[in-house]
């Protein structure tokens, strides 16, 4: 099978998208924090996506880029974790403000998500048939009959063999690859315009995960739909990104296309992420390491949060935090005040 | 047996279940590992690559003789291991280590890091004592641990530095052949670049052999020496790091080599995606394991297994049409890093290990 994982965006369809579609979700200063701390976990996140967009959230545990996806599907568990600023636009849905009713109907329907572990949204008690055809029923109000046969359109969809006798399939029935091939279809039955996707493929074994991207891309070229995806994985996210968001404790540290953030990383988090990966090439030198690991959130610097772990830091990145600055005019945006690096640092490496 | 080599396998077998049941009938046997051969010469890195339920792990420890294989042999240094008693067995244990995968459930809770460390020492008597203390920190200062964590539990580490726990504690008693048994999957990128330089300088320092099981094929292109490519409990190519990278022969080698996402935007618009999932290893399909799956597959495939045989060079492979298929599809030229990347990368680098010489 040959199957084109990535659009190809070229300026012109680039333009054409900034210019004519409004996002579909637009996020603006997100800040969470967690009861009895006194700084914000998720630190002012903002960022907008278009129709058809994939942006990827790049990063390690901890660095908030689930609980961030969680808090704009309103899935945050309160408490202790709570949203203590910013706005989430959805399709002119304000979602931080909404009732939960409101946002009950949108979830499942318009906005989607997809989870690392799939035996976290199927319940091991129902026939997966069940499960999708529920939620067309509670989304689209249809029959029993006509909901089941979109289930079983879906799972053929998605490549599950004999998807007539998995209607009737209990979940632990089930290898891995499908399980999360039946969350998806589960999650995409309806239609919706934002699929935010968990490290879907962290858990499966590489064969299967080119399978599932291929399908997400797949699905994605046809309906439009935009899509946020957590990832660790930088493989993954040159793949599949169009734009990238680095984060690193809450905070975003770089965002920019996909290939200006792969050719012109500006960010020292980033170099090293992009450095201490092995390459399938032929090995060029050791690893590049970061030092350390990422503080627990009551020693995180005033500053700049990497700050405790950058060799190049000094006093004014452990006190003041740098904004996010444009660099080039293609949408990179980087929070260091020593980018780029060349031009600061050229005098320590002489 | 040749002098190079330090650990050999002859026709390992492992059957798992296959017990009887009453009133009939019997659970199902799984093929874990099935007629595999190999030898690992002394001071090389040999990784064995597979996907889930390969049986890459069963092998391992049969390698290791922490489980008995249901045929097949085992040597070590020119020692017939699977032939000896279970107190010889001890004693050679001394030799052979191994590195889990997961660092939250490989370290007892109960047990200082000290304790954890000295364990092993203890066991074969190697020290006691302010001896065995000594022995103890050295180990801790040389995987980059300070020696008074030692007094520290488990729970109180972070990822990283719980596998340096661990390595501590496989290093101990001086082994010659270490197994890391995917021994970075659980750690955070970052992390896992620490631990894998770690290893690597440990090893050059130890003059260790090592084996390497894992699913990460760049991880095992930057480390090792030889690759074994397992699927469904048998070998289907064996052959320098190079060699199977550059040159891949068998047809699995290659479609698991084009499933690997690559960090270079724009890499893959096209590639071939393997259909469906493995079959189980309780059923083995006849033939060659992997012709359900093998976009080349003729008659011959179905009806005979196919025998692990040297193509030149070195290199094994298990195909009949090995010699017959077409080249593998060539990567386009090199991925060459942008200037600012490469730049910024070597200040970055630089930066860092003058840090670190002036931090510690």
């Amino acid at each position: 099978m040959e199957t084109a994982l990535r659009r190809v965006p070229t300026s012109e369809t680039l333009d054409q998208a900034a210019d004519l579609s409004a996002p579909v979700l637009s996020v603006d200063g997100l800040a969470v924090r967690f009861d009895g701390q006194s700084i914000d976990l998720i630190d002012g996140i903002s960022f907008a996506l278009r129709p058809g967009e994939t942006l990827c959230l790049v990063g390690e545990s901890g660095c908030g880029k689930s609980l961030t996806a969680l808090a704009v599907m309103g899935l945050l568990p309160t408490p202790p974790a709570r949203i203590v600023g910013g706005r989430a636009t959805f399709q002119e849905h304000d979602l931080l403000a909404m009732p939960a009713r409101d946002l009950a109907d949108l979830r499942g329907d318009r906005i989607a998500m997809i989870f690392q572990e799939p035996m976290t949204s199927l319940n091991p008690a129902f026939r997966i048939g069940d499960q999708i055809a529920e939620s067309v029923m509670r989304h689209k109000g249809v029959s029993y009959r006509e909901a089941r046969y979109a289930a079983l359109a879906m799972l053929r969809r998605v490549r599950i063999p004999a998807a007539e006798k998995r209607l009737d399939a209990y979940p632990h029935q089930l290898s891995g690859g499908m399980r999360q091939r039946v969350m998806i279809a589960m999650a995409l039955v309806n239609h919706p315009d934002l699929l935010i996707a968990d490290e879907p493929t962290t858990a499966l074994d590489v064969t299967i995960q080119a399978q599932i991207l291929a399908l997400i891309a797949e699905l994605q070229r046809e309906a439009g739909m935009a899509m946020i995806l957590v990832t660790h994985d930088l493989g993954v996210v040159a793949e599949v990104a169009d734009r990238v968001a680095v984060m690193y404790a809450g905070r975003f540290v770089e965002t920019g296309p996909v290939e200006a953030i792969f050719a012109d990383p500006q960010h020292p988090y980033t170099l090293g992420l992009i450095g201490s990966l092995p390459s399938l090439g032929r090995r060029e030198s050791r690893l590049a390491t970061i030092r350390g690991s990422v503080p627990p959130p009551e020693r995180l610097p005033p500053g700049c949060r990497f700050s405790t772990r950058c060799p190049f830091a000094d006093t004014r990145c452990q006190n003041e935090t740098p904004p996010l600055v444009a660099v080039g005019d293609m949408g990179h945006h980087v929070a260091c005040f020593k980018a780029p690096l060349e031009n600061h640092v050229a005098e320590r490496a002489a | 047996m040749n002098a190079d080599v330090l650990v050999e396998a002859h026709n390992l077998v492992k059957h798992f279940g296959g017990e009887r049941r009453l009133p009939f009938g019997r659970t199902p046997t799984i093929h874990a590992v099935d007629g595999v051969s190999l030898s690992i010469r002394r001071g090389e890195t040999f990784a064995i690559v597979g996907e889930s339920g390969c049986g890459k792990s069963t092998l391992a420890r049969l390698l290791l003789c922490l489980i008995a294989p249901t045929s097949g042999s085992v040597m070590f240094d020119g020692r017939e291991v699977t032939a000896e008693s279970p107190q010889a067995l001890r004693g050679l244990r001394r030799d052979m280590q191994i590195i889990f995968q997961d660092p939250y459930s490989s370290l007892n809770p109960r047990m200082t890091v000290g304790e954890l460390v000295a364990e092993p020492l203890k066991v074969h008597g190697i020290a006691s004592g302010r001896d065995l203390d000594d022995r103890v920190a050295a180990v801790l200062r040389r995987v980059g641990l300070r020696p008074e964590y030692a007094a520290r539990y488990p729970h109180e580490f972070s990822g990283g530095q719980r596998q340096r726990i661990g390595i501590a504690r496989a290093l101990a008693c001086g082994p010659r052949f270490v197994v890391g048994d995917e021994p970075v999957s659980a750690l955070d990128v970052s992390i896992r670049a620490q631990i894998i330089n770690l290893l690597e300088d440990l090893k050059a320092e130890l003059g260790l052999t090592l084996a390497l099981v894992a699913h990460d094929l760049a991880l095992i292109r930057h480390t090792s020496d030889r690759v074994a490519v397992m699927y469904l409990g048998e070998i289907v190519e064996l052959a320098s790091r190079d060699a199977l990278f550059e040159m891949p022969r068998h047809p699995y080698t290659r479609t698991l080599l084009a499933a690997i996402p690559v960090p270079v935007p724009g890499r893959h618009h096209h590639r071939a995606v393997l259909e469906g999932d493995p079959p189980s290893p309780a059923a083995p399909p006849p033939g060659c394991r992997f012709h359900t799956r093998c976009p080349f597959v003729e008659d011959i495939c179905v009806s005979e297994r196919p025998v692990l045989r040297d193509a030149g060079a070195g290199h094994s492979v298990a195909c009949h049409l090995a010699d017959r298929l077409p080249p593998p599809e060539r990567e386009a030229a090199g991925f060459v890093a942008a200037p600012a990347r490469r730049e910024r990368l070597a200040l970055f680098t630089a930066a860092q290990e003058a840090a670190s010489r002036n931090g510690h």
